[in-house]
């Protein structure tokens, strides 16, 4: 199973962790908005954002290893899209609106692994759902969530199984449609559980509605 | 393919999340609204399917490479198009919030270029193909030709927000357009394969899954013919004008600006498909000479391909299919 | 026996076909009363799971006629919604459901109370683990069962403690090991607080103190069982009664040891005879 998944910091016990989540997100929406709206080139704003959002994650004990390795797969990206200003431009300017953009998604993506990572996925979906988020969605965010691991395992097992069963070299035919047997065989055995997953709701006395203890 | 932050502008990001917005809310209505209990345990489901199969890599046959599946079609073929539209929305919201593949913000257009299009268009599309040609084989080839549409509507419907983004003159639309729908009509070539072969696998072993689709409703079937043709102009944009256009650009590169556009093509690529590794066969986008041939080349090379992959899926399938039923008298 | 009270569950000639036109189930009969623990033994493919599932409606079997109980006659019937057939391919016009429980005809107007007085315990935890939390997974049941919030909590509560897992509230299910797992289902179960508790292979895939475990909270559980198992000690050790399935028909019905001690019957239908009975035969304590 994929080990990076962003929330696993999110079962610590700081402040951060221990803020009410609709504070959280609402702050963390606040930064992300605030670092969008700002003008172009409004350092010390710019720069207080930056060194909030510091601040906040230093004080959720957030490993600094842990964020340059997120840092190293997520830069790059951007510093390539920030850099296509200048270069459209002979390198004479736009430095600026690159440098704005560099700060921008920084921000905005440090903010949103900030709130992902001091708060469990579940406490996160029910502030969301209090915010407006539609039920069902919600419902069905926390649903695949949960299944998600589940098919991971499952996934993980299959191919296993594969492995086991295929040696030597083979054609990029044949690997091929066995990957392509394999997302059809994990699909499947998916739907097979989701058939008795709803059994296993319906036992329960579920009619069709999300209720949740909030 | 997922947007980050920053790269869009806040008006674009805007009015794409509630576009996105309004489909998503549409869609979990229908969902709400349908008589199965079933659908919601499917649904959620279905969405984790797509999470954990777009993990999986798959090994390209023309490169040592690898390509993954989107899914949207996949997911609205499976278990239709409202459904597949609220999975697609729930795969990238969680991989906005777990992976951080994508920003909050730009969450709208990631929605909408590769959920709402590839699910609801890309099932319209389907169906209209699949009615056409009865059996498994119109299937496919309505799987096929819907997964490579809707990876090049999605890219073409990028490089409108991009352009709408970055209107201080900097960026030439039709110049990204042709770039961007030429790249993805390769791009496109690994999803519809990868598409056509889980579908034709499904319709071996259980056929039933995929039932005959029904006539879409009709906002469906609308935005089906919307980005059909959408996709059919890019594709004769890609193939035939963008060559035209790069000689716009050897004029304007003549005057002054020639390095500096060569090197501009290659940035949106870069920034748009970092997760992709599908290669280009001798199709070099950025040198002025190869341009006009390779532009034409992969637009034309794409179509091929779809048509000729569905073609052989298609037998694959009916080949799988006839065996399937000998031994089943066999058996019975 | 014979004489019991209000039966909680009868099942009176049950029949159901696959949609595919396989037959599962033909003509089962049987009563389980109050306090009962009966253990439902068979090879696999006999029919045990389809039986459980028509405890509560998942399922909806024909009533087939006892004169002329042909298997052709064997309706089919769809999956919840599609069945409001219960009764509609009854050859002597007997409007009865085949399956009643606390004298309540299992059909779509019941299904409410049913699945408030059945609990079903599937094979498999992580397809009745659907929620994102142990509190939220234990509360589901409570919850669609229309209690107010302290009850729920209340139940939540004491249904986890009794499985031995108080404090296990805020757990992702997907850090679970499989015993707690099947336990968190277990108590998602008796949250509702069912009369009958119905068990599909409750102690598979458990080492052997999880599986102690289990026994020893069923062995607690206040409501009528009906365990489906390949695990005959632990049959032997629950249930007092025993019922044989193979083929969708019942072979076998009466006291555990008397029928689980029987070597011809248990080999006619792919089981063994349990060690301990099997021993306790040998030194001549013979059964019971």
């Amino acid at each position: 199973m994929p080990g990076d998944f962003l929330d696993r910091y999110s079962l610590g016990n700081t402040v951060c962790h221990r803020l009410p989540p609709t504070l959280k997100i609402v702050l963390a929406a606040a930064v992300i908005a605030g670092c969008a709206l700002l003008p172009v080139a409004y350092w010390p704003a710019h720069g207080c954002l930056a060194c909030l959002v510091f601040v906040g994650l230093s004080l959720a004990e957030i490993p600094l290893s842990y964020l340059v390795h997120r840092l190293a797969l997520f830069l790059p990206l951007v510093l390539v899209t920030a850099l296509s200003v200048p270069l459209s431009r002979g390198f004479a300017g736009g430095w600026e609106i690159a440098a704005t953009v560099v700060i921008r998604s920084l921000v905005a993506f440090l903010a949103a692994l900030w709130l992902v990572s001091t708060t469990p996925f579940d406490r996160l979906l029910a502030a969301m759902s209090r915010l407006g988020m539609p039920r069902l969605f919600s419902a069905l965010l926390a649903f695949t969530y949960r299944y998600i691991y589940v098919l991971f395992d499952e996934l993980a097992r299959m191919k296993t199984a594969q492995r086991a069963r295929t040696f030597g070299k083979r054609s990029a035919w044949q690997r091929w449609t066995a990957t392509t047997r394999l997302v059809g065989l994990l699909l499947i055995r998916a739907l097979n559980r989701a058939v008795r997953i709803h059994g296993a709701m319906v036992s329960r006395g579920w009619r069709g509605d999300m209720r949740t203890l909030d | 393919m997922h947007i980050a932050d920053g790269i869009l502008s806040n008006e674009v990001c805007l009015g794409a999340g509630v576009l996105a917005a309004g489909a998503i809310g549409l869609s979990l209505r229908k969902l709400n609204d349908t008589v199965s209990l079933r659908t919601v345990p499917l649904t959620g489901m279905m969405a984790a399917v797509i999470f954990a199969a777009q993990m999986v890599k798959f090994p390209l046959a023309f490169a040592p490479a690898y390509g993954h599946l989107l899914g949207g079609v996949l997911a609205a073929i499976v278990v239709g198009p409202w459904a597949g539209c609220v999975a697609m929305a729930i795969v990238l919201f969680l991989q906005m919030a777990l992976f951080a593949d994508g920003g909050w913000l730009a969450y709208g257009a990631n929605a909408l270029n590769m959920g709402v299009v590839g699910s609801l268009g890309g099932h319209a599309i389907y169906s209209i193909i699949s009615r056409r040609f009865a059996g498994p084989r119109g299937k496919i080839a309505g799987a096929v030709v819907a997964a490579w549409l809707s990876v090049v509507a999605g890219s073409a419907l990028f490089s409108v927000e991009f352009a709408l983004s970055h209107r201080g003159g900097e960026f030439d639309l039709p110049k990204l357009f042709a770039v961007m729908t030429t790249l993805h009509s390769l791009v496109g070539v690994g999803e519809a394969l990868i598409t056509g072969g889980v579908v034709s696998y499904l319709l071996a072993v259980w056929p039933d899954l995929i039932d005959a689709p029904s006539r879409p409703p009709g906002v469906i079937a609308g935005l089906g013919r919307v980005v059909w043709t959408g996709a059919v102009v890019a594709l004769a944009v890609a193939a035939f004008l963008a060559p035209f256009a790069s000689e716009g650009a050897d004029a304007l590169e003549q005057t002054a600006e020639r390095f500096k556009f060569d090197k501009f093509e290659r940035t949106p690529v870069a920034l748009v498909l970092p997760d992709y590794e599908v290669p280009i066969p001798g199709v070099d986008v950025s040198t002025g000479a190869w341009h006009k041939l390779s532009v034409a080349l992969a637009g034309v090379f794409g179509t091929s391909a779809v048509l000729g992959i569905s073609l052989v899926l298609g037998r694959v399938a009916r080949t799988r299919l006839a065996a399937r039923d000998a031994e089943a008298t066999h058996a019975g | 026996m014979s004489h019991a009270p209000a039966p909680i569950l009868k099942v009176a000639h049950l029949s159901y076909r696959y949609p595919v036109g396989q037959i599962a189930l033909c003509d089962v009969n049987f009563v389980v009363g109050v306090n009962e623990i009966v253990g439902l033994v068979g090879p696999n493919g006999a029919g045990k799971t389809t039986l459980l599932l028509h405890l509560n409606g998942l399922l909806l079997g024909t009533r087939l006629a006892p004169r002329n109980g042909e298997t052709a006659s064997v309706g089919t019937a769809g999956y919840v919604g599609a069945a409001q057939n219960a009764a509609g391919a009854d050859s002597n016009n007997e409007s009865r459901a085949p399956v009643e429980v606390l004298g309540m005809p299992v059909i779509p107007e019941n299904f409410p109370e049913i699945r408030r007085n059945v609990g079903v315990m599937f094979q498999d935890p992580d397809d009745q683990l659907f929620c994102p939390t142990v509190r939220d997974d234990v509360a589901f049941g409570p919850l669609n069962l229309d209690f107010p919030r302290d009850e729920v909590l209340r139940r939540v509560a004491e249904s986890l403690a009794s499985v031995g897992l108080a404090g296990f509230e805020d757990r992702r299910p997907h850090e679970l090991s499989f015993g707690e797992k099947r336990r968190v289902c277990l108590a998602g179960v008796l949250a509702c607080e069912p009369s009958l508790l119905a068990l599909d292979e409750p102690s598979s895939n458990l080492d052997p103190r999880s599986r102690r475990g289990l026994i020893e909270i069923l062995k607690k559980c206040p409501a009528a069982q009906i365990i489906a198992s390949h695990d005959l000690e632990l049959v032997v050790e629950l249930c007092s009664r025993v019922i044989v399935l193979d083929q969708g028909r019942i072979q076998a019905d009466g006291p555990t040891r008397e029928i689980l001690g029987n070597e011809a019957l248990m080999a006619r239908h792919g089981l063994e005879v349990p060690l301990s009975i099997r021993y306790g035969l040998e030194f001549g304590k013979g059964p019971r």
